[in-house]
């Protein structure tokens, strides 16, 4: 199954990697900035373009995966549904909802699947933390409480830092948890949100969420952009009958270096190794949809459902009030 | 030698100010006052002090200063008892559950010309000072947010009967967070959100978990978490967290992690033995001294006030469904 790649920075790269062990053939590189196109298509003796329109119509690729910044997904996703091809694309699905809905409709009417990647519900430690749930390990779960985050992504010119392309930490960033939140607990109710926005700085983004979930579940999310470095991500889930935690600063493998390239001593970067990566397994999951075996983990509408999710707290922070999901 | 009283064993903190008044060697405990009988004479012998079931006789017998570990809406009628007697004051927090009461209380200490103290140890707490005084020294530069917890096991008793709590988890344990942000940020709470529940121990007649925003002067956005959330197997009480981020950087403290991990097989349950410094001497200490210098206490009543107004606007947004101003 060939795959043709729109975006070829850190996502580009990274998806390219675990595409070729799920199985798939990158055969087309396409980016607006030719060398970079190039560079990964030399990795996977492919063809580079930066016509990325033109990609979606060829006849050797069978998926277009959607790696671009956020605001250009749906412009590729319409024009791929439109030739009849399969579609991976990264999240956030769109920026707006008018372009979800945009893109969903392409697909539907051209008949082809789309798949949007919610990365999260394929991490082990996740996985784990569902199923202790679904046991019943903590009983009825009544609180929960999320954390991710590290430093400000930069982003092929920029774009992260730029309000408008990519929403912010919230919209960037906590999706994850507000997909995986949905995943597991269901439709939410009701979100209350505070973030920096570019209050203080542009380069930092802090968001802190309330979701009342129509269960009555209370769901805190804090997001963050505002460190100097690191990446961390934790998990508190509260029942009548037990708790659990997860914090991925408790990891297996450590290193930190005496010197790195940048001539400045090396953080320290945990590792969590694992056999087969969540990467790689959404991509294992997608092709089993297109193989005809089973229905995959995330839908169209659950990428949706989470720019919703992320708008409406963008919508709350601006605004000071609540939002109700109808 | 200050020559203090307790009124009440009802608040346990009772039982840790009393072994720090023993263990002091500026302050005395002098005599017990309890409306329950027989749990103040049982607290009597345990620190080895006069029991007295007469309150009047009690506050007549030469006392320089009494602490106050009455259930929570009790404070006012025994802290305009203890003025009216010319006795130094030092109050279980919440100082009180409603702001009339609250300024009733300062009142009447003004007007009888005694000192009134709000019991809030945190600021004696070695981790929760360190942070402070680090983020004094500037070098964190303007401050931008805060994300923060305290979270509790389930106390139950009283703690839970509202017409002698006034509230449930987000009375109980907002007011150490909003004291704390105070001090160390030298501003006012202007904006209170709340969503909270009885989502954990079901029917326990109150909430049990409080999800809080918080805009603070100088535009500081905070997220509080107050909760009752720990379950028995958890291996401590709770928490005091706080995740401040600021121009120059990030800080974290995590104010009782200071902790020897016990694993026994008899009691079957991880244990998180503290060792850091005990906080109550410090409160306790200065509680004395304000007694025999005449002063008001380092906390005062007005701080303690100030947490009651946020508390009782969490409780007012959780009811209306909306931000609310303090």
């Amino acid at each position: 199954m060939n795959v043709a790649l729109i975006g070829c920075s850190g996502m580009g790269v990274h998806h390219a990697g675990h595409a070729t062990k799920a199985g798939f053939k990158i055969v087309a590189c396409g980016d607006a900035i030719k060398e970079r196109a190039v560079e990964l298509a030399s990795q996977y003796g492919a063809d580079a373009t930066t016509d990325c329109l033109s990609l979606c119509k060829r006849d050797d690729v069978d998926v277009v995966a959607v790696l671009t910044p956020t605001p250009f997904h749906t412009e590729y996703v319409v024009a791929a549904a439109e030739a009849g091809k399969n579609i991976f694309c990264e999240k956030p699905f769109g920026r707006t909802l008018e372009q979800c809905n945009t893109g969903i409709a392409a697909a539907e009417k051209a008949g082809v699947k789309l798949f949007v990647g919610h990365v999260v519900r394929y991490f082990q430690e996740f996985e784990t933390i569902k199923a202790q749930i679904d046991a019943g390990k903590v009983g009825k779960v009544g609180f929960v409480r999320t954390y991710r985050g590290g430093i400000c992504p930069v982003g092929a010119g920029n774009w992260f830092r730029d309000w408008d392309m990519s929403g912010g930490v919230t919209m960037d960033t906590i999706i994850h948890d507000f997909d995986w939140i949905r995943y597991v607990f269901g439709d939410p109710a009701q979100v209350f949100s505070q973030n920096l926005r570019e209050q203080f700085d542009k380069a930092i983004d802090y968001a802190m969420v309330t979701f009342r979930m129509k269960s009555g579940i209370i769901v805190n999310t804090i997001g963050t952009w505002a460190h100097p470095g690191g990446f961390r991500v934790k998990v508190e889930v509260c029942g009548d009958n037990g708790m659990l935690q997860f914090d991925s600063s408790e990891a297996p493998l450590s290193v930190m270096m005496r010197e790195t390239a940048s001539g400045m001593p090396g953080m320290i970067v945990p590792g969590s190794p694992v056999g087969v990566s969540p990467y790689e397994l959404e991509w294992h999951d997608f092709k089993n949809w297109l193989d005809g075996k089973g229905r995959p983990r995330v839908t169209p509408q659950d990428g949706v459902w989470a720019v919703r999710m992320a708008l409406a707290a963008l919508e709350s922070a601006d605004t000071g009030k609540p939002v109700a999901f109808n | 030698m200050a020559k203090l009283g307790i009124m009440s064993f009802a608040h346990m903190h009772a039982y840790s100010y009393a072994a720090a008044i023993n263990e002091l060697a500026e302050a005395e405990l002098f005599a017990i006052w309890d409306d329950d009988a027989a749990r103040g004479k049982a607290a009597a012998d345990q620190f080895k002090a006069p029991f007295m079931a007469n309150r009047d006789a009690f506050l007549a017998s030469g006392l320089d200063g009494v602490i106050i570990c009455s259930e929570n809406v009790k404070h006012r009628a025994m802290v305009e008892a203890a003025a009216k007697a010319g006795k130094w004051i030092l109050c279980e927090k919440p100082l009180a559950t409603t702001i009339e009461d609250a300024q009733a209380m300062i009142d009447v200490c003004k007007k009888t010309g005694v000192g009134l103290g709000t019991a809030f140890p945190c600021r004696y707490v070695a981790p929760l000072m360190a942070a402070k005084e680090d983020l004094d020294s500037g070098r964190f530069g303007t401050i931008y947010a805060a994300a923060c917890t305290n979270n509790g096991s389930f106390p139950g008793g009283w703690f839970a009967d509202e017409k002698l709590s006034g509230g449930g988890a987000t009375m109980d344990h907002t007011v150490h967070v909003v004291d704390l942000l105070r001090w160390m940020f030298g501003k006012e709470v202007t904006k209170v959100y709340c969503e909270n529940g009885n989502l954990i121990r079901e029917g326990i007649g109150t909430d049990d978990v409080g999800s809080l925003h918080f805009e603070m002067e100088g535009g500081i956005k905070v997220s509080h978490i107050a909760s009752w959330n720990r379950s028995k197997s958890f291996p401590t009480w709770g928490d005091v967290t706080m995740e401040i981020i600021a121009e120059n950087g990030v800080l974290n403290v995590d104010a009782f992690n200071q902790k020897v991990n016990v694993y026994n097989d008899t009691a079957m349950k991880a244990e998180w033995v503290p060792w850091g410094d005990n906080a109550d001497l410090g409160l306790v200490s200065d509680f004395a001294a304000a007694c025999d210098e005449k002063r008001d206490p380092a906390i005062t009543g007005y701080d303690g006030l100030k947490a009651v107004e946020v508390t009782v606007a969490a409780y007012k947004s959780a009811k209306s469904g909306e931000m609310v101003s303090v």
